[in-house]
């Protein structure tokens, strides 16, 4: 019966996860026109291109393989399972102790799908676009687990039922610890974070392996029609769940408590309230973001993300353990 | 039943020329038989020794212990619990890999004498993971070194059949040699032969020459394991044997021989006299440099067949590294974690590599080439055989739904818990491994060439055992930590408890 319950939810998380990243992406476009000073498309825009993609004709290339169609199901489903494990207001479904090597593992699993289907599909332009995919996720990874770890461990020292879960920031938070050298630590990796977040949906900078003047789309070159809308339901899903552990790590606090709910009113309270914060989140990280600066080349990217992005989650990390010794008050 | 064991795969061995009298059929229908059998009686044996127990077999009488006196005088088999689970591993590698032949070796010529020694090949892993008995061990040993000897060397009318079997049969002999000097003195010192009772003796009497057998014991095994100064020889013999015949060489050869007759030596015969925590540490510090080398160079090979035997020497080295901590964290849980994790990882890396050089056969038959850089794109041809693939890469870099995530996940914990260097010595060599296999996912997904573009997927009798290992792979990785908790970390407690495999022998004695 607990199954069945937790099938239910995690059905309708999807469901919903679904509508409100999909909107996100219209609310996205329309700010970005208007800070061009453009109109800009209505703010359901997303949905019908979703539409209009699932009803066109997808085109098979010659040189494809059968993973070519593969991978677009493959992308989407591994996004709906990383909903099990994504904080969202709440304790994720299926959230147990450990469970964010899982979460790690199912959202990089979504970049190599993608990359995958792309060389599968025998197109070079979309074989560059995987090889610099694959740079940019080899590079972008390590600041990400480094701070994430650094932070659970740190959470788990104030005592946590499930150590290393997602779960883990609904019960404390890193401002908790309140002494100055961890809010230090804390706001170094919220920055690292943030471009972590905007590397990992690619924008700004980092729109590099999609790179539609220079490479024609890279990996995504060759989709059409429903493969191409599964892969950008994935795409808008995996934009949604990387804000969520952003705002999970930084923001967990809730206003059920405030309002005096419980049950179910609360969880959907709690839902609405976490879909506001990461609206939030991804403004700063992808709207403002995407419409203030341009590509860099993917040299330029590497190097950012090795020589500025990983010092930066190292120094938070070692504040934060040097904020155990105690030295400092 | 254990004598079956022995006694099944032996006589298939020795009437094979007769069989192979009445035809080529007829000569793989009785290897089949003959390994099927020898699976079924595995696999009786495992759940008898998982029910029960240790078992003990004496050759010709029902007692060990000769009359009048108080130590063992006749030949043991010892079988616990590790010792079981290998030969189960053993039968069902072998029996997979004379089916797969039976397409695979179509055009090859002298097949009853192929059968004949792989049945022999057999006999002699079986027999190292029953024997109880140091100098039966050393005949096994031998058995399967030169059945693997003739193996690699089967195709004799190409250069590099031949200049792979002569390297692997010097530098083999010498290994051996090694190992029988050790024997001898042990012999001479305590007088015996028998594991059990020389584990008493050693326990009670430590000497200098016990010490300087166990160096020489373990150099050779070493050797036969593929451990990083010696693994020259196994980058040569996997690529140039016949693809069944790698399966079988870096599935089973490297482990029976290698580092299961490591682990035995070490903890059953001088688990005692001996202070196991140097001998763990010098387990791994060969563990570490076998799991960075190995790795490593897989990932620059443009050989496909070379790759594979780099990954088995990386592999070798996870397997050591389990088995060093095991020793040098002897008796605590991290110990005890990190051998189930070795003993986890043999089973799953003889099941991933049979996979993956069976692939690699099938993929050569079909072309006829090894060379990465001319296979890019069979996925379009061959999709099962590159699904495959992925399986087995997948499992073998060990991602989540695959078996090989369990078992390097206790590993790398028991390691991090261990000494947290060591542990980042693993993680460093499955970045190598996982580079090394992505690299080869990503050409076999790749844009056809014109050369790929006539291939087509192997028959029947060459899917099909693919197939079953992956569907292997897969099933015991989606119960890793039944399996773990239910076989591995006994077989692990089992191991340890040099005391129990004394006495099985000894009774009270």
């Amino acid at each position: 019966m607990n199954l069945l319950y937790a099938t239910l939810e995690f059905i309708g998380v999807y469901v919903y996860v679904s509508l409100a990243s999909l909107l996100w992406a219209g609310i996205d476009r329309k700010l970005v026109a208007r800070m061009q000073r453009r109109i800009g498309p209505p703010l359901l825009q997303p949905f019908y291109d979703f539409l209009k993609l699932a009803g066109k004709e997808s085109i098979i290339p010659r040189d494809a393989n059968r993973f070519f169609e593969l991978a677009p199901l493959l992308a989407l489903a591994t996004s709906i399972a990383l909903l099990a494990y994504t904080p969202l207001g709440f304790e994720p479904i299926f959230g147990t102790k450990g469970d964010v090597v899982v979460f790690i593992y199912l959202l990089t699993l979504v970049g190599f799908v993608r990359m995958a289907g792309a060389v599968s599909s025998g197109s070079p332009y979309a074989q560059v676009g995987a090889q610099r995919e694959m740079t940019i996720l080899a590079s972008r990874e390590p600041p990400m687990m480094l701070a994430l770890f650094a932070i659970l461990w740190r959470l788990k020292g104030l005592g946590v039922e499930k150590p290393f879960s997602m779960g883990t920031f609904y019960e404390h938070s890193v401002w908790e610890l309140g002494t100055p050298l961890s809010v230090i630590g804390a706001l170094l990796l919220l920055v690292a974070f943030l471009f972590w977040l905007s590397s990992e949906i690619e924008v700004g900078y980092f729109d590099i392996p999609e790179a539609e003047t220079e490479l024609a789309e890279g990996p995504m070159a060759e989709y059409s029609g429903r493969h191409l809308a599964m892969f950008e339901l994935a795409g808008a899903i995996k934009t949604f769940v990387s804000a969520s552990l952003v705002v999970a790590i930084f923001f967990p606090w809730g206003i059920s408590g405030q309002l005096g709910l419980t049950g179910l009113p609360a969880t959907v309270v709690e839902l609405l309230f976490h879909t506001l914060k990461v609206f939030a989140v991804l403004f700063v990280s992808m709207s403002l973001f995407r419409a203030t600066t341009g590509r860099l080349r993917i040299t330029q990217a590497v190097n950012m993300l090795w020589a500025r992005l990983l010092p930066a989650s190292v120094v938070g990390t070692l504040l934060l353990i040097i904020d155990t010794l105690g030295v400092v008050a | 039943m254990i004598p079956y064991l022995i006694i099944i795969p032996l006589l298939g061995a020795f009437a094979m020329p007769l069989m192979g009298l009445a035809g080529r059929k007829a000569g793989e229908l009785w290897a089949v038989i003959v390994t099927l059998l020898t699976f079924g009686v595995s696999i009786d044996v495992f759940n008898t020794v998982w029910k029960k127990g240790i078992l003990v077999y004496t050759l010709g009488a029902k007692s060990p212990i000769g009359k009048g006196v108080d130590f063992p005088v006749r030949i043991v088999w010892e079988v616990d619990l590790l010792g079981a689970l290998l030969a189960l591993v053993v039968a069902f590698v072998t029996l997979v890999v004379v089916v797969y032949s039976i397409e695979y070796m179509k055009h090859d010529t002298g097949l009853e004498k192929y059968y004949t020694l792989v049945m022999l090949l057999e006999v002699g892993m079986l027999g190292i993971a029953m024997t109880g008995d140091l100098f039966n061990f050393y005949v096994f040993f031998e058995i399967t070194g030169i059945a693997s000897y003739a193996l690699v060397a089967f195709r004799n009318d190409t250069w590099e059949g031949i200049e792979a079997g002569i390297k692997y049969m010097f530098a083999g002999s010498l290994a051996s040699s090694l190992v029988l000097l050790g024997v001898v003195l042990l012999y001479g010192q305590y007088g015996t032969l028998t594991m059990a009772y020389l584990s008493k003796m050693i326990t009670g009497n430590p000497t200098f020459t016990s010490r300087v057998a166990l160096g020489l014991l373990i150099g050779g095994l070493l050797f036969k394991s593929g451990a990083v100064p010696v693994h020259m020889w196994l980058a040569d013999a996997h690529p140039a044997a016949p693809s069944s015949i790698s399966a079988m060489l870096s599935g089973l050869v490297i482990k029976l021989g290698g580092v299961y007759a490591i682990t035995r030596l070490a903890f059953s015969v001088f688990g005692g006299g001996t202070n196991l925590r140097t001998l763990g540490w010098v387990v791994i510090l060969f563990a570490c440099a076998t799991l960075i080398v190995g790795n490593a160079m897989a990932v620059v090979q443009t050989d496909m067949k070379r790759l594979l035997a780099y990954s088995s020497v990386g592999q070798i080295g996870y397997i050591l590294l389990g088995v060093g901590i095991g020793l040098a964290a002897y008796g605590s849980e991290v110990g005890n974690v990190a051998l189930a994790g070795a003993i986890y990882h043999t089973v799953n890396h003889a099941l991933i590599k049979a996979l993956l050089f069976l692939i690699a056969g099938a993929v050569i038959h079909n072309l006829g080439t090894r060379n990465l850089n001319e296979l890019s794109g069979i996925a379009r041809r061959m999709p099962i055989t590159s699904f495959a693939f992925l399986v087995g890469a997948m499992a073998i870099i060990g991602v989540p739904p695959m078996n090989g995530f369990a078992s390097k996940w206790l590993i790398y914990e028991s390691s991090a818990l261990f000494n947290p260097l060591v542990g980042v010595i693993a993680i460093i060599g499955t970045a190598f491994s996982f580079a090394a296999y992505i690299r080869v996912v990503f050409t076999f997904l790749g844009r056809p060439c014109e050369r790929v573009m006539q291939a087509q997927e192997p028959g029947k009798a060459m899917l099909l055992p693919m197939l079953i290992l992956v569907a292997a792979i897969v099933l015991t990785g989606l119960f890793p930590w039944i399996i773990s908790d239910r076989v591995m970390l006994p077989a692990a407690k089992m191991l340890e408890n040099t005391g129990n495999y004394v006495s099985a022998v000894l009774g009270g004695a």
